[in-house]
Formats: structure tokens, sequence, C-alpha cells
């Protein structure tokens, strides 16, 4: 599974790399390192929505404050 | 600077130009519809057939600028994009025969040919299309060189075959093959292929208050600015841009060169057999065409990495912008998120319209000297460039091994050294690897080419001071850093 993160400057500022460090350490965390991957990206385009994540073509909206409970619904709720 | 007559840089250039304006003036979204109007003004067209179409090529060449597909139906996560409006879709027939066939009697062409696709017309030998096979036999076989090779420039640059054509012979990028070397974009005779950009972005991000900013600039930069633009000018003239501080990319070439050395070092004991892992075209070539000798790539993080981890040691929240000749290195900061790689890669090109903009000329700048790389690590840009440093800091470290290196100069011979090394049979102890030919110097990022560059890049060069790369990198020794990729 390949996790996009948007990079552009509105997802930046609003955390994107906060989010990007607190889903390496859940994938490390929960052992998951061989089944998902994170990939950046240039601006989605839906500013006021960011943090911008895709996960196989499903647009989120996610906060370093929502990451946590996004990776356990979203990633290993489709692992499972 | 840009000679007048390169229409496509004057393009770019201007697009470039007025975005990073306007997002200066934070004036891009209210103003965006108007730039093609702006820049073409009419009733006139300048250089394609008309207006309309100019026009849409300028809207296209705006969404690059901002990172976008310039397709809104097209989109994919590709760096190097095509300008479907601005491709000419060339004729596709490779082998014409030209008015210097001189319809002789030995009739070579015709023998040639397997295929049976030449016949003798009324004045000279004329080709079946629907026969011939590209193979170019008949060609070579012209006492006269009276057979041409048509082959669209596109896709005669792409080293891996990642150029095809849709229906209407537009070209169409296979993302899966294209390593992002942006060969096809500086060969394209139109300008029908650009690259996506993050301009747009960072200047959103130095605009920001209390955020700080680093520039990053690529060893290849000496030069392509002029005589007087040397790293104390630049530093300030990018301070002015709204950079926290900018630092030597030649200074990541020393770390470089030291973690490499202790590296090949041990594979040489070892007899294991290993690539430089520097240029992210040529990382991109391994990965996704050789993937067989992953195994044999350094582990070593590139030089942009190196500085950019540097700078976040120093500063946790630091944004780091690598500027430089490359069009991969975006590639490389799509693909590395979340190890304190650059943060977002700009082309010099970029950096020149954001001067433009703030109406800033590094030459006018009388700034206090700066050196942070190495002669050594300010030659990585250069084809041949790595090796000489690697070598040097073997020696440095006191090795007495003697290695046996392959310096691929473009992609090409870097494909041919990694099939030999896929088939094990590469007679060199190692291999640097250099997408563009002759080095970054020579990169897609720059319209300045390395030939109008080269008087000011030696004259710039010779001030560098003579210590070597243990020596500079005794300076840093203070900032603790990872110099190797994550194991997986």
């Amino acid at each position: 599974m390949v996790i996009t993160i948007c990079i552009g400057s509105s997802c930046h500022l609003k955390g994107s790399r906060k989010i990007v460090d607190q889903f390496n350490e859940l994938i490390m965390v929960n052992k998951v390192e061989d089944k998902v991957s994170l990939n950046g990206s240039f601006c989605i385009g839906e500013c006021m929505n960011g943090v911008c994540v895709k996960i196989d073509g499903a647009l989120y909206s996610v906060l370093p404050e929502t990451a946590e409970d996004f990776f356990h619904k979203e990633v290993m709720g489709r692992l499972q | 600077m840009l000679r007048e007559d390169s229409t496509i840089g004057n393009v770019k250039y201007a697009v470039l130009k007025r975005v990073a304006q306007l997002t200066y003036e934070g004036k891009l979204e209210e103003n965006i519809d108007q730039i093609p109007y702006e820049l073409i003004p009419g009733p006139q067209a300048n250089f394609r057939c008309c207006i309309y179409r100019e026009r849409e090529i300028i809207r296209q060449r705006v969404r690059l600028t901002q990172g976008k597909s310039p397709s809104v139906n097209h989109d994919n996560k590709n760096i190097v994009q095509v300008i479907n409006s601005a491709c000419e879709g060339c004729p596709i027939a490779r082998f014409s025969v030209t008015s210097n066939c001189q319809k002789c009697m030995s009739k070579k062409c015709q023998q040639a040919c397997n295929f049976g696709a030449i016949t003798m017309g009324s004045d000279k030998a004329h080709i079946d299309q629907k026969k011939c096979k590209e193979c170019g036999r008949c060609a070579q076989a012209c006492p006269y060189n009276a057979i041409a090779d048509l082959m669209r420039p596109c896709k005669r640059s792409c080293p891996v075959d990642a150029i095809k054509m849709d229906e209407n012979g537009i070209v169409v990028i296979d993302e899966e093959k294209c390593i992002q070397c942006g060969a096809c974009i500086k060969d394209c005779p139109f300008g029908a292929i650009a690259d996506r950009s993050f301009l747009v972005d960072v200047i959103h991000v130095l605009r920001t208050q209390g955020v700080d900013v680093y520039a990053m600039v690529a060893p290849a930069i000496e030069g392509k600015f002029g005589a007087k633009a040397d790293m104390g000018a630049l530093r300030e003239a990018i301070k002015d841009l709204g950079f926290k501080d900018m630092y030597e990319v030649a200074l990541g070439g020393d770390m470089v060169a030291d973690a490499e050395a202790k590296e090949w070092a041990e594979a040489y004991k070892e007899g294991k057999k290993m690539t430089t892992s520097c240029c992210p075209a040529f990382v991109n070539m391994i990965k996704q065409h050789f993937p067989q000798v992953l195994k044999n790539m350094s582990t070593t993080v590139s030089p942009m990495a190196a500085v950019s981890r540097m700078i976040k040691t120093m500063d946790s929240n630091a944004i780091t912008v690598f500027i430089g000749p490359c069009i991969a290195k975006k590639s490389e900061v799509i693909d590395s998120i979340g190890t304190n790689n650059a943060d977002y890669a700009l082309t010099f090109d970029e950096l020149r319209a954001m001067f433009a903009a703030k109406q800033i000329d590094p030459e006018e700048y009388e700034a206090k000297e700066l050196q942070q790389g190495s002669i050594y690590g300010k030659e990585f840009a250069r084809s041949g460039g790595v090796t000489a440093a690697v070598v040097e800091a073997l020696t440095e470290q006191e090795e007495t091994i003697n290695i046996k290196v392959r310096e691929c100069n473009g992609a090409a011979e870097c494909k041919k050294a990694l099939m030999q090394l896929k088939a094990g049979k590469l007679p060199e102890d190692f291999m640097e690897g250099m997408a563009c030919m002759g080095g970054c110097v020579n990169g897609p990022g720059t319209l300045i080419s390395e030939l109008e560059a080269k008087k000011d890049r030696i004259a710039l060069l010779a001030k560098a001071d003579k210590r070597n790369i243990k020596e500079n990198l005794d300076e840093y020794k203070d900032v603790q850093f990872s110099m190797h990729r994550k194991s997986k």
C-alpha cells in the first residue's frame, strides 16, 4: 500500500512533515514496513482541506492531531 | 544571459518570472487567468500559428509552475510532463530519402533492406513506410548519405525508451519507464516537454513569517550566474529572496566522498562491486530498469540529502530547498519524504526567475568570500568528479588499495555498464553514474549551457583554496547525523 502525502506549501505549513514522521513511527511500531510505503506528492489542489493524504486514489484530510487515529482506521483497517 | 534566438527559453523564463512576481506579491490566484493575455497580447502571433495556441501553451506552462500537470485529465506523478498544446506531432516516418539521392546503379540501399521496403522512383529511391522496420541499414549503406534519420528528437533523446506517441502523434511519457533525467526537455525543439515546479510552493513558504527556509545550491552553480557571482555574492542575493541562509551542496559532496570511500574500501576487500548513488536519474535507472543491481548501489545518501540532514540537525524546524541544474532531484524529494532530505527542489532557471521577479542581480553584490566545499566537492558537478573525490578521500584515509572505476558519462554509458554489472561482467570494481553528458554542469534545469558558463566557472573555481576533504569536514564534525539511507 502506498500512502501519498501532499508536500505542497499549504499542507507543509499545516504539518505534513510531522504527519510523515508520525506515519513512519506507526509503520515501525505496527511492523508493517513491508506492506506500507510513503510517497510525497506535488500540491493536490485541495489546500483548504489539507493536509491531503491519498490511499488507493481516495483523498483524506489529516492533521497531526488526527494522524494516529487515521492510521489505525484507514491504514491498519485496510491491511486486516 | 539568455540569447535572443532562444525562443523556448524566453517563453519559459517569461512564465516563471511572471508567476514568481505575482506569488511574491500574493496576487497569483486573482491574476492567474490574465497571464496568457499579458504575455501574448496579440493580435500577431509570435512563435506559433496563432495567438490562441500560444496562450494555451502559456496557460499550461503556468499550471506546471504551480506543480500541476499541464492537462487536467492527464494527471500523474511524473516530474517530466508533456505540454500537449505545444507538441508539434513531428512526422514519425523515421527514414526518408532526401534530394541527395543519385538513383545510383549499385542501389546499396535496396540491397541493404531486408524487408523489401525500398523501390526506385522516377528520380530517387522511395521507402514504403508500411514495410520499413526502422533498422537504419539503408541509411548506413548509402554512399551519398542521402537517407535521413528523422527520429523525433524527444524519442532520440530518451535513454530508456519512455517516449511514445498517441494516435495523433502527440508525445506520451511512459511513467513506469521515465527516470526524470530531463533529456527530452532539453532536446524538444518546440519546448513541448517541461518539468513540474515547486516555485510557487517555495515562494509561499518564503513569505510565511516564522519559518526558516534554507537554500542549498548545487556545485554546478559556479559560472551559471556570471563571473562575479561567487558563493559569497550568491549567498547574499539568495538571502534577499527571503531565505535564512545558503549552503553549498559541494560540502555534501565532500561528505559523500568521505562516506563512499569507506564503503568502497570495505566492498573492495569483500570483492563486491559498487555503484555511486548521487545522481538521482541514475538511481531511478537502477530502481526501475535494473532492480537486480540495487544491492550494488552505495547506501550513502546524495550530497543534497547530506546537507539537508546537516541543516535539520542544527535547526529541526528548517525547510530545506535544493537549487540545481537537475530535474530528477525533484523526484528524489518526492520519493524520500520523512528522511530529512530536501523539502523542495528548484532549478537554476527557477532561481533566475525569482531573482528577476525581485530585481536582484547576484553579480552586483560585493560580499565577503565564502567557501564551504573543497575543490573535490565542487567538482562533483563534472563527469569523473565523484570518482576523483572518492579516490582523494581514500588517499586521505590512508587506504592503499588500487581501485578501477568506470566513469559513465551520460545515460547511455550508464545503461551499458549496468547491463554488464547485472550480468556479472563489469570489468571495473566500481562505477560512477551520471545521467547527463558531461555531468550536472550540463543538466536540463538551466538554459545557460556548459559552454557559455565554462570560462566563468574556471575563473571562479580557480579562487577556491586547496583544503582537502578531511580538513573541510573537520569544520563540521560537531554536527552528527547518518550518511546512509534506511536499510530498506
